[in-house]
């Protein structure tokens, strides 16, 4: 048997040993952009911890295997405050202070629109969201940004088509938005959605701030709308529509092809809010979820999940997928990979699927599924399961 | 559209609106009444009136009048720390006290930020009943603000016209070294003063939590509110609070109704730009 | 009246004491390292990064001192933002819709927003303390809600994307530092021109007690309608160049709250001499990129440093260092030489 003392400078060798792999492997900074403060500062959180999860996993299998070296990757987060200054800042210092490859985010498209600029110059990968098509739609055609969540050119068309097929009797629908630049983008093309599903439209713009809408719900209830759509609403204004609409006595249906805000929806209606239909973007009671929200759980405690949590993830991990799979930290091996990452599951939302070519002219929108859900019982029900149309 | 169920439904919401309106209008128009303080932070109290009323109706589950009126005492009680720290500073300091006060206002913003997080909270509501009548609806929890507005104005009112403290306010208010000459003490009745002013601050901030939601921002329209109200109705006047709060509540009403948003608020900011180039004072206000 | 005299006497000996009509050889001495300092810096290094801050840094030195000729005069105008707002669309429509050269349409904005200011000025400028604040956050409001809902021109919220070029020297960070450092200096030089001079001196008492400066003869509503003109002119050059350095415009830059950020650096800065918004904007503006991940905590910082200065410090950065530079000399014994 091996003495007590021999023992000990045995397990310190060891520890040596592997603290000092640890520490002769190479970090990888992953860059990350997203609103810390002001207003969106919950979508921003969403964007950091998913990110921060996806991370944390690789790193407790032993870091990024890259060809035949080894990475930590480490998340460098930066608030751009929602602004396209801001945004444009934090990819400066990003891109050039820092030396980061691989950007996630931004979240709003004015952040998003004065980040490209900026990596596409330094042949920086860029995995963001927000809604405007210019995104991705643009003169470059958008060498190095990718979409990597559904915007209502993905998921609108499907799910007016699912309502018309459902509600056949529906005639006219009620768009009430918010006149900032997701609301003045979202309206414009729903509308086209929805005529062209055979439904007569009325639309009206609110300046953010108030949280009154009595008096659009009453212009509204005049109108005799049968259908009320919440679309681009974030999930406060959301819930106090569909509250504020019950409320006045508005008796047809409520959905929201946009959110999703169903918990909040719950939570602030109550029982006003049977019967809402919603999209859901993520399946929290699916088998595979209940892995992420337990870890989740562990990570960051009881609050509320952000439903863009578990898509930053999904980004995050394809992201790792595709290094791994080009063998190197180059970005333009890495970018022609990703585009041909068709077909991985990164565990949550089925098999990558790359489209868009038909919206934007090029193949950079991650189309994810996503699902319709309904409020029966003040439970969330699932009622459909579909796929954006590859485009 | 001009049929007589829209309108009864119009002057329904713009009276519930105006309830509000007078409600948050009141603290401001007090402060600027008595110690010409113009209080850039009013929204800010108003949100920490909010989050008291989410602790104690929301977690706590205290009665609910109990909650209300409780949570907005707390809030002016411990306000009182501000008033000793900050206000003290900038009575009849104008030019000081915006910015300074200004200052307030991101201080307490930013750390509520810190304590409670950024989310949207929501307080529960103690009525979620619906009255109808015919094709009107009017939903308890507003009947309920209409009432403790009412309520509260005319305590307030009172208070101010008859009581001793009331009249020892109005008279500081008009020459702060003639009422001291009189044996007003110029401290205790502008802590007094504040007190109040808080207390039917934090008041409208947990009712307005309750109607709308609760998050550590919340407090930027009741302060544009107050703003517009006081300066419909006149600075420092109460019975212009109310006339300027039924203008707003109901011009709001009528206009977005039938006009649709953007026109009513075009037209309320223009109101507000013309009065205060023709009528700074408002209409019920005096000039100085 | 004598009241007003009385709390203002501070204010105005510390102006004239901080602003004297000739420089000392000192503060030449002074005022050429730094500016050689800020000539050679991008020599040494090529971090992109570095050139976007300066190039934000110098052109947010033009919003606040141009800002101060307003406050100078005793107005704080929260609409500062949005008039710079006017010039930079004015700008980019006009490249885009009459395809003229930048430097044509950057001439344009500057004197559509001054047009503005003309016609508003005279109306506005009426108004005094706690209304014209009020007044002036309106119409930011306002000139908000027109960029907004006018979607057919403006873009609404989600702005115009892609800009034209602008001058050829643009692409380079390098080159774009310069041009905003040079465009930058000028208007300060400009603004302090003005300020040194017995117009300066005109102000600086019509802001006192406006009623003695008007019984001595001073044109008031005329110097305070041409500054409120001069200053919203010059602010429209840092909306152009902002809105070209990042190639995008949108209505989120121009609001209230921007507005606010630059009274906030004359503030903080120091109202009563120039020197104070350039400190004040360079302060505010480096300040978040050193607090990354603190962020709500800088702003609480920033509330309890505005309250500690318009409670105690009204001459605010600039004012500790005077009383500092002060306490110094007479420490040391040495005179004090401006006087």
């Amino acid at each position: 048997m091996l003495s007590k003392s021999k023992l000990k400078i045995f397990f310190c060798l060891l520890t040596l040993a592997v603290t000092n792999t640890a520490f002769a492997q190479e970090e990888l900074k992953i860059g990350g952009i997203g609103p810390l403060s002001g207003g969106g500062t919950a979508w921003g959180t969403a964007l950091q911890r998913g990110m921060q999860m996806a991370i944390d996993e690789v790193n407790a299998s032993g870091g990024l295997k890259v060809g035949g070296k080894t990475y930590t990757p480490k998340l460098v987060m930066f608030d751009d405050q929602y602004t396209a200054a801001g945004g444009r800042v934090a990819a400066d210092r990003l891109v050039n202070s820092e030396k980061v490859n691989f950007i996630v985010g931004p979240i709003g498209s004015p952040s998003v629109l004065s980040v490209v600029p900026v990596t596409t110059q330094g042949n920086v990968v860029l995995l963001s969201n927000g809604f405007s098509p210019a995104i991705l739609k643009n003169e470059a055609k958008s060498p190095y940004n990718f979409r990597t969540m559904n915007s209502t050119v993905e998921f609108g068309p499907a799910m007016i088509k699912w309502y018309r097929q459902n509600y056949p009797e529906a005639k006219k629908v009620a768009l009430i938005a918010p006149n900032d630049a997701v609301g003045q983008s979202v309206v414009p093309q729903l509308e086209a959605y929805y005529i062209a599903n055979g439904f007569e439209v009325w639309k009206e713009l609110y300046d953010r701030g108030s949280k009154e809408f009595t008096p659009l719900i009453t212009r509204m209830i005049a109108q005799k709308v049968d259908l009320f759509d919440l679309n681009s609403n974030a999930p406060g204004e959301a819930a106090l529509l569909l509250k504020q609409a019950r409320q006045s006595g508005y008796k047809g249906k409520i959905w929201q092809v946009g959110g999703p805000s169903v918990e909040e929806i719950i939570d602030i209606a109550g029982p006003l809010a049977e019967g809402f239909i919603s999209l859901n973007v993520f399946d929290f009671d699916a088998p595979v979820a209940q892995k992420f929200i337990k870890t989740y759980r562990q990570k960051f405690g009881d609050g509320v999940i952000n439903a863009q949590t578990p898509g930053w993830y999904n980004a995050t991990q394809i992201l790792f997928e595709s290094i791994r799979r080009a063998g190197t930290i180059d970005t333009l091996k890495v970018r022609d990979t990703l585009q041909k990452m068709d077909g991985y599951d990164a565990g949550l939302f089925g098999p990558v699927s790359w489209g868009g070519m038909g919206d934007y002219g090029v193949d950079h929108q991650l189309l994810l599924r996503f699902w319709i859900v309904e409020v029966k019982g003040g439970k969330v029900v699932t009622k459909a399961a579909l796929h954006p149309d590859k485009h | 559209m001009f049929t007589t169920d829209i309108l009864s439904q119009v002057v329904i919401n713009g009276l519930s609106l105006s309830a509000i309106y007078i409600l948050v209008a009141l603290g401001f128009t007090l402060l600027f009444g008595i110690m010409k303080v113009v209080n850039f932070s009013h929204g800010a109290f108003a949100m920490l009136g909010g989050y008291a009323l989410f602790i104690s109706y929301g977690s706590y589950k205290l009665p609910y009048i109990i909650a209300l009126f409780g949570s907005a005492f707390t809030v002016a009680l411990i306000s009182l720390i501000f008033e000793f720290l900050v206000f003290k500073w900038f009575y009849q300091k104008m030019f000081q006290s915006m910015i300074g006060l200004m200052g307030l206002n991101m201080a307490i913003v930013y750390a509520s930020v810190m304590i409670w997080d950024i989310s949207e909270r929501s307080i529960p509501s103690p009525d979620q009943s619906i009255l109808t009548f015919g094709e009107l609806s009017i939903p308890m929890d507003r009947l309920w603000i209409m009432s403790v507005t009412l309520v509260v104005l005319g305590l307030f009112w009172y208070f101010v016209t008859y009581s001793r403290q009331g009249l020892a306010m109005r008279a500081a208010s008009q020459d702060l070294e003639i009422a001291a000459a009189q044996g007003i003490n110029p401290n205790r009745i502008y802590k007094l003063a504040f007190f109040i002013a808080i207390f039917m601050t934090a008041l409208a901030g947990g009712l307005y939590a309750q109607t709308y939601a609760l998050s550590p921002f919340m407090g930027e329209r009741p302060l544009m509110v107050a703003f517009i109200v006081v300066i419909l109705g006149g600075m420092g006047s109460i019975p212009g609070a109310a006339l300027g709060g039924l203008i707003l509540g109901l011009g709001e009403s009528f206009l977005s109704t039938f006009y649709g948003g953007a026109v009513s608020s075009f037209v309320s900011f223009g109101s507000v730009v013309i009065l205060l180039i023709l009528r700074p004072w408002g209409l019920l206000g005096k000039p100085e | 009246m004598i009241k007003a005299i009385q709390n203002n006497t501070e204010s105005s000996s510390q102006a004239t004491e901080m602003s004297p009509r000739k420089f000392t050889s000192w503060q030449v001495l002074l005022g050429l390292t730094f500016l050689i300092l800020l000539l050679i810096w991008p020599q040494f290094t090529t971090n992109k990064f570095y050139f976007t801050m300066g190039t934000m840094i110098a052109l947010s030195v033009i919003g606040a001192s141009s800002l101060n000729l307003i406050i100078r005069t005793g107005h704080i105008s929260l609409a500062h933002a949005a008039f710079m707002g006017v010039a930079a669309y004015t700008c980019v429509l006009s490249q885009i819709y009459f395809h003229i050269n930048f430097a044509l349409a950057c001439a344009l904005g500057c004197s559509m927003s001054a047009f503005l200011a003309l016609i508003l000025g005279p109306i506005l400028l009426r108004l005094t303390g706690k209304y014209f604040v009020l007044v002036t956050f309106m119409v930011g409001e306002i000139i908000r809600l027109v960029f907004i809902n006018w979607q057919s021109l403006t873009g609404g919220s989600n702005g115009i994307q892609e800009i034209p070029r602008g001058l050829d020297l643009f692409k380079n960070p390098t080159s774009f530092y310069y041009f905003s450092l040079l465009i930058s200096f000028l208007c300060i030089v400009f603004v302090r021109r003005i300020l040194s001079s017995d117009l300066g001196r005109a102000i600086d008492s019509l802001r006192e007690v406006e009623s003695l400066a008007e019984c001595s003869g001073i044109p008031v509503s005329k110097i305070k309608i041409s500054m409120f003109v001069i200053a919203c002119f010059l602010v429209g050059f840092q909306g152009i160049l902002q809105v070209y350095l990042v190639g995008y415009i949108d209505p989120g830059s121009f609001n209230s709250e921007a507005s606010l950020n630059m009274v906030v650096m004359n503030v903080i800065g120091g109202m009563y001499h120039l020197s104070g918004p350039i400190l004040g904007s360079i302060f505010i503006t480096t300040l978040p990129e050193f607090l990354r991940g603190y962020v709500d905590f800088q702003r609480v910082i920033f509330g309890v440093v505005l309250i500690v200065v318009m409670a105690a410090l009204p001459g605010g950065l600039m004012g500790i260092l005077f009383k500092l530079k002060v306490f110094l000399l007479k420490a040391l014994h040495l005179e004090v030489k401006n006087k």
